[in-house]
């Protein structure tokens, strides 16, 4: 026995050993590949930063490229020609975001469950059954590869290409080691993956389901005065002759008899497609929004023209923004943000003009009823009598090493693709999955000359609607709400499912770009954009949407543009983390007032007038070590969930959908609305201060509950509310946590619900004789979690500080003393 | 003992060397030859292990001279919800393991050759 011990020890020890160091073991990645000290994971502190020199060939490239990192890592591109810098830039974009490129392409492409295994599965399906893919071949297919686009996405790929062929193997991402993958080849469809990605993220609204939910519960009328077409309140994008918005406080129909049958079957459509969370005071202060702005000369201290945009998405490591110079002299001299993936400056400046985007929110979803030929396996469906042949693609859905997963049918008639839901079968139109013509209109938008010029180059770009803000060094500030708005038959409203047996239910076309909300050069002398209404509807009939974006964002800006007649670029930086809050402004007073009405009649106790006045402590303003927020946010959530009772199906503890705040404040004036009555309380009818007092008392008891006495420092909001910039992956070491950020719900810079949302870019641009500007985003130009630039614009970010940002004309006017490294790109003979 | 030592770092050498140039899988191989190898010695596991900590050590601590180095392993503990130096010190025990391993099999593979008397 002790002759073999030592040997069956051995063969123990080895095969532990090499089962956990070539096998996924549980969670664990192969440890063998991974922690290997050469080539594994370790090897990454190498690469980590950027060699002060590098050289590589790129296969195509017509001449050399120079490429000068400065001292924050923005890559400048020399080229000689426009393809040449793509190709540059999807090098240099591999180079720091392989990963990245990666994974958000294959989120869009339906294909996450080949890198990351069938856990993903769903997530796949969804993306495929929303047609995603399946549009993006539509598109590749008609894509010219002649054209400008065509020739952009195939340099970009060839750059990306490049850097994995010649990615030495202490280079490979670490995401890649810690789930067993590696990277693919990059192909043009991918560029339209991420296009679509980014369609998704931007207009696939499905509030026509949630509307339809809430006609279950409290029919039409109601439905349609708690969610009405056009904002009680309106500071619209287009600027009115007036100072100052206008606020419709009528009453609003009290609720109605829930509509039954159909309706209550259709309502649980929406379980299985909504994603947002209900417990909030109301959805639209969860909704992701962006600002833009600029000022014209005359209101400007020095006389120069001024542009500040934030666009405010999902906030991630590694941003989903890249930063990048491209310089063709004499075609092309432009920077800006580019998402990895696109060749493209999204957002950003040249020598003359500067252009920010907000998303404008237009309605480019429907859904409409089918009638199929089974209900089970349809191939048919029925329209003008007709049957016709439903388009069937089967998809396979593969994990790592290409083994099969799951094999779907997904169907498609003349709109799009078809889902079943709950027996019934609704096909969806989404202008995202179809193709256009527009893909050439931001490189054209960046080599323009003037905010006209712009404007001109923009016209066609297709959608998602984007309000396009542009300023030019002549003094010109110009914005449209540019993309194509579908005209719908009948009452003309995109609110409501239809019926899809018919054509007449189908679009008839596109508004012409004239009747797009537009203002250029107005007499209040700035324009301004958060994802409102982006026209009065006093002065337009046409249906652009439906459900806008909260107005408080917008108030607050043309609060601070109006007051301030010699605006600095400084200033524009403050105002992009301002904390003030004019929902604050509007709801404080409303709450305390109801307190003073209420103690007048000796309705009151020590309870509410204690929460009376540590509320009426408060600056309304969302800094940091404010004390206060965390009281008024918890009432608003309470008050929610006390008035809107009726939107809670019997036997759920969730409202189907939540109005938005603004027409809360609309029902505000009217004090003995039914929608204050509490349907828990039988015998009592509540009245608005009652539930306004009850929800303030309900906050004040909870608060302290959950953070402590008021005076202990729990309430502080740095300690309430947070940033949580989290890895693609999830993954928290790689994140960036619990980050004390200025901003609450619907500030300037937005901070609510997991803190996951917020200002993904600032910049501050001033067109004066020599364009200057200003910017930062959260997060860093690498994607290395070892590297410094990985994270090393946080606390700039945290802080609301902004960089210069360089633009040099040539290579060597950098200086050395901003040249952080230099690539020397060369044609691969 | 000098002679020992010697052999311990060429060994190690041999570790790192056939790391670098194919990866981590040399590491049983090597250590399995040294088994086969040195047969005879009852040690020739603890040296392969050592070798193997040395040469892997050696590694590490060339990529320890970069700035990175910290970072990287602070991120590694926390994937792996542990201390950074608990990632270091598995990285040495793995290829002790797999070194130890091997060479034990090696040796074993093999009928030691008959002592003379």
């Amino acid at each position: 026995v002790r002759r073999f011990a030592r040997p069956l020890l051995g063969a123990a020890v080895l095969a532990l050993a090499l089962v956990v160091a070539a096998t996924r073991v549980g969670p664990l990645p192969p440890l063998g590949a991974l922690l290997d000290p050469a080539r594994g994971a370790w090897a990454l502190a190498r690469t980590a930063e950027l060699p002060r020199t590098a050289t590589a060939t790129i296969p195509g490239l017509h001449a050399g490229v120079d490429v000068r990192y400065d001292d924050r890592g923005v890559p400048h591109i020399f080229a000689k020609t426009p393809d040449d810098a793509y190709r540059a830039l999807g090098y240099v974009v591999a180079r720091d975001r392989l990963f990245q490129l990666d994974v958000q392409t294959r989120a869009a492409a339906g294909t996450l469950t080949e890198m990351l295994g069938k856990r993903l599965a769903d997530v796949d399906l969804e993306t495929r059954r929303q047609g995603m893919p399946w549009s993006a071949r539509r598109k590749l297919a008609l894509l010219d590869s002649a054209s400008d686009a065509g020739r952009a996405f195939r340099a970009y790929a060839d750059g990306i290409n490049a850097w994995i062929d010649a990615m030495p193997p202490a280079a490979l991402p670490l995401e890649y080691r810690l789930v067993g993958a590696r990277p693919a080849h990059w192909s043009p469809i991918n560029t339209i993956h991420l296009l679509n990605r980014m369609a998704l993220t931007l207009s696939f609204q499905t509030e026509d389901l949630d509307r339809l939910a809430a006609e279950a519960l409290v029919g039409r009328v109601a439905a349609d005065a708690l969610w009405p077409l056009n904002n009680p309140i309106q500071e619209p994008i287009q600027p009115v002759e007036r100072r100052g918005p206008t606020v419709d406080r009528s009453r609003l129909p009290p609720p109605g008899q829930p509509d039954s049958g159909s309706l209550l079957a259709l309502a649980s459509i929406r379980r299985e497609l909504a994603t947002s969370t209900r417990d909030a005071s109301s959805d639209d202060e969860l909704a992701i929004g962006s600002n833009n702005w600029a000022v014209a000369p005359q209101n400007t201290r020095d006389g120069h023209a001024l542009l500040a945009g934030d666009p405010h998405l999902d906030l991630t490591l590694p941003s989903i923004w890249y930063e990048a110079h491209l310089v063709v002299p004499g075609v092309m001299d432009v920077y800006g943000v580019t998402l990895p993936g696109a060749p493209w400056v999204i957002i950003g400046f040249n020598r003359d003009i500067a252009w920010s985007l907000t998303n404008t929110g237009s309605d480019v979803v429907d859904f409409y009823r089918e009638t199929v030929d089974d209900s089970v396996r349809p191939s048919r469906y029925l329209l003008d009598g007709r049957w016709l042949s439903l388009e069937r693609e089967v998809d396979t859905l593969r994990g790592p090493g290409s083994r099969v997963i799951a094999v779907d049918t997904i169907l498609f008639n003349h709109r799009g693709p078809l889902t079943r839901q709950q027996g019934r079968w609704l096909s969806l139109r989404w202008l995202a999955l179809e193709p256009s013509a527009d893909l050439d209109v931001f490189p054209r938008a960046a080599r323009s000359r003037s905010a006209d010029e712009f404007m001109d180059a923009f016209a066609p770009f297709a959608g998602p609607a984007q309000n396009t803000l542009v300023a030019d060094r002549g003094g010109t500030i110009a914005i449209r709400s540019t993309g194509k708005m579908p005209i719908r038959p009948g009452d003309g409203l995109g609110t409501r499912i239809r019926d899809g047996s018919t054509r007449a239910s189908d679009w008839r076309g596109f508004l012409p770009i004239s009747a797009y909300p537009f203002s250029r050069n107005p007499r209040q002398g700035y324009l301004a954009s958060a994802n409102q209404q982006p026209m009065d509807p006093r002065a337009s009939a046409a249906y652009f949407g439906a459900n806008w974006f909260p107005p408080w964002r917008a108030l607050r800006i043309n609060q601070l543009l109006r007051a301030d007649w010699s605006v600095t670029p400084e200033a524009m930086r403050r105002f992009q983390t301002d904390p003030g809050s004019p929902r604050a402004d509007v709801f404080v007073p409303e709450i305390l007032a109801a307190v003073q009405r209420v103690e007048r009649s000796g309705r009151g106790d020590s309870l509410l007038h204690r929460a009376a006045a540590l509320l009426s402590e408060w600056d309304r303003r969302y800094t940091r070590d404010n004390e206060r927020a965390v009281l008024f946010e918890r009432t608003m959530s309470e008050r929610a969930a006390r008035t809107w009772d009726e939107l809670r199906p019997s036997g759920s503890a969730e409202r189907v959908w939540t109005p938005p705040s603004s027409t809360l404040y609309r029902l505000l004036a009217d004090s003995g609305s039914a929608w204050w009555d509490d349907r828990s309380t039988a015998n009592t009818r509540e009245r608005r201060d009652d539930i306004v007092t009850a929800s303030l008392r309900a906050a004040l008891t909870k608060t302290i509950d959950a953070h402590g006495d008021p005076a202990a420092g729990g309430w502080r909001w740095s300690r309430v509310q947070q940033a949580n910039i989290y890895h693609l992956l999830r993954i928290p070491a790689l994140s960036a946590l619990d980050l004390p950020v200025q901003g609450g719900p619907v500030t300037l810079s937005p901070s609510q619900g997991r803190g996951t949302e917020g200002a993904s870019w600032r910049m501050v641009v001033e067109l004066g004789p020599t364009v200057r500007a200003w910017g930062t985003y959260p997060g860093g130009q690498s994607g290395n979690p070892a590297s410094v630039r990985y994270t090393d614009r946080l606390p700039q970010w945290l802080s609301g500080e902004l960089s210069p940002l360089l633009t040099p004309t040539m290579a060597d006017s950098l200086g050395r003393q901003h040249t952080s490294a230099v690539l020397s790109l060369s044609p691969r003979r | 003992m000098v002679r020992s030592a010697l052999r311990v770092v060429l060994l190690a050498l041999a570790f790192a060397i056939a790391t670098l140039v194919l990866g981590w899988w040399t590491v049983p191989v090597i250590g399995a030859a040294w088994g086969l190898v040195d047969r005879e010695d009852r040690a020739a596991a603890m040296i392969a292990a050592s070798a193997a900590v040395l040469g892997w050590g050696a590694l590490l601590l060339w990529d320890a001279s970069y700035a990175a180095f910290g970072t990287l392993a602070r991120r590694m503990g926390g994937v792996f919800s542990a201390p950074a130096a608990v990632v270091v010190i598995a990285t040495l025990l793995l290829a002790a393991a797999l070194a130890w391993g091997a060479a034990v099999l090696g040796g074993a593979a093999w009928p030691r050759p008959q002592r003379r008397n």
